[in-house]
């Protein structure tokens, strides 16, 4: 027997080597995969590459738009200054539009339900957007500044992802796009509930569970609802796109293009802190008041 | 010695991989440049050291890809054994053998991972075949850059070969 094993040991290696992994993932396909201390400590040794890659990177962007890029920043600069005085022109209207929403709101008996939000900058320092396995950026945060996981992470155009992993000084954020990523939405225009779930490509997503009956077109712009629990209500997500009502089923099909393109991105928000909207009637349907 | 130095170069691979593309095409396009380290270990390495870098290497695909652990690891331990067969049938020494090699083990990993996912996955969190283009892509991509890959490999397999006093050649 023991001379059968010492003859096949390099056979018997190499079988064993296929089937443990296929065990173990056969064993764990259906939980989530956490990282044990030993994973964490491996990815760790990573962090200083991708650190050292963006800060070489940056400081080549930063002297190449500090000098060279220069040329015709005059003519650009009288430009954006005209587009400036437009802005806050625009910007002095919307102030007038925002007191007259806060005095209906107030006349209406509405509460603010807005609680106020406390963002942490981030640089993305790596981009993990295979075909298979995770779509992940990683940020140059993790959790020694205060970030756990489920933290939105947003830019100015909408919703990035969520914060998935967290290590002391770097984060991996799981973008809308992943396959495993699903955003509680609504349909800006007529309010209609919806998901938006990832494909897996970095330029598509799919609307989940939008009922056939509801008034959806191409191109209306989604939100987040705020009732999944991870992002606040209110954020761009995407505009919808490829609409295909069917004669018959409960919901209708349809693909969103994501507001941010996650291919483009350099530095990220992540929302450390918003309050909750408290489940807050109108006046009109007050309790007391109901009839 | 050999195995670990393979997989701590496939590790070092992985994170300069995702930092560069972060920079360049920002994750429009997707490359496996691990899948080249498989490659090599199958046509250069022995049974034993070239299946425990190829166990290894996979090990860190999973854990950097953020697939189910074991995945990896065996779909990296079967190429290592289909490149172990293909080299036994057929001469492939030069680079671009290597690269032809490392293409088509690209599209193992991305074709096999989307198999086994689909039979054991959420079926609205398996990765689909609309995915297809994008595999064929990043076997590509992997091509393009298993050459350069090729000389780093060599270089590192060079550190721990040693000649033996006396040998004619």
């Amino acid at each position: 027997m023991l001379g059968l094993i010492k003859r096949y040991r390099e056979l018997i290696l190499v079988a064993v080597l296929l089937v443990v992994p296929l065990g173990i993932f056969f064993a764990h396909a259906k939980k989530p995969a956490e990282r044990t201390r030993f994973d964490r400590a491996v990815v760790w040794i990573t962090t200083p590459v991708e650190r050292a890659v963006a800060w070489g990177a940056t400081g080549v962007l930063r002297a190449w738009n500090g000098y060279v890029a220069l040329r015709g920043s005059h003519e650009r600069a009288a430009v954006l200054m005209a587009r400036v005085q437009a802005l806050e022109l625009e910007q002095q209207r919307l102030q007038e539009v925002q007191l007259e929403a806060e005095r209906l709101r107030k006349l209406l008996g509405f509460a603010e339900l807005e609680g106020e939000r406390r963002y942490l900058g981030a640089r993305v320092v790596g981009i993990r957007l295979g075909t298979v396995g995770r779509q992940v950026l990683t940020i140059d945060r993790g959790s020694d500044d205060g970030l756990a996981p489920m933290m939105p992470v947003v830019v100015a155009d909408g919703v990035v992802g969520r914060i998935h992993a967290v290590a002391g000084r770097t984060a991996d954020v799981l973008v809308l796009t992943d396959l495993n990523s699903s955003i509680a939405v609504r349909v800006d225009r007529t309010r209609a509930r919806a998901n938006v779930r990832g494909l897996g490509k970095p330029d598509l997503c799919r609307l989940d569970y939008a009922l056939r009956t509801e008034d959806v077109i191409e191109g209306d712009p989604l939100v987040t609802s705020g009732t999944d629990g991870v992002f606040p209500r209110g954020l761009p997500v995407g505009k919808i796109t490829q609409l295909d009502r069917r004669q018959h089923g409960l919901f209708q099909d349809a693909r969103v293009v994501p507001a941010v393109d996650v291919t483009r991105l350099e530095e990220v928000l992540v929302l450390t802190s918003w309050e909750r909207p408290s489940e807050v009637l109108p006046a009109a349907y007050a309790p007391g008041k109901l009839p | 010695m050999k195995p670990l130095a393979h997989v701590l170069f496939a590790l070092l691979l992985a994170a300069l991989q995702a930092a560069v593309l972060r920079w360049i095409g920002g994750g429009t396009v997707s490359v496996a440049l691990v899948a080249c380290c498989i490659v090599w270990a199958g046509l250069q390495g022995g049974n034993v050291d070239g299946s425990v870098a190829a166990a290894g290497i996979g090990y860190v695909l999973d854990l950097m890809a953020g697939t189910p652990k074991g995945l990896m690891t065996f779909l990296a331990v079967a190429l290592f054994l289909a490149v172990r067969g293909v080299a036994a049938a057929v001469d492939l020494r030069g680079r671009a053998g290597f690269a032809l090699l490392s293409a088509l083990g690209a599209l193992f990993l991305s074709i096999g991972a989307t198999f086994l996912l689909q039979n054991t996955s959420a079926p609205e969190a398996a990765p689909g075949w609309g995915l297809a283009g994008r595999m064929i892509v990043e076997a590509l991509l992997t091509a393009a850059a298993a050459p350069v890959l090729a000389t780093g490999l060599r270089r590192l397999d060079g550190m721990f070969h040693r000649e033996e006093p006396g040998l004619l050649r």
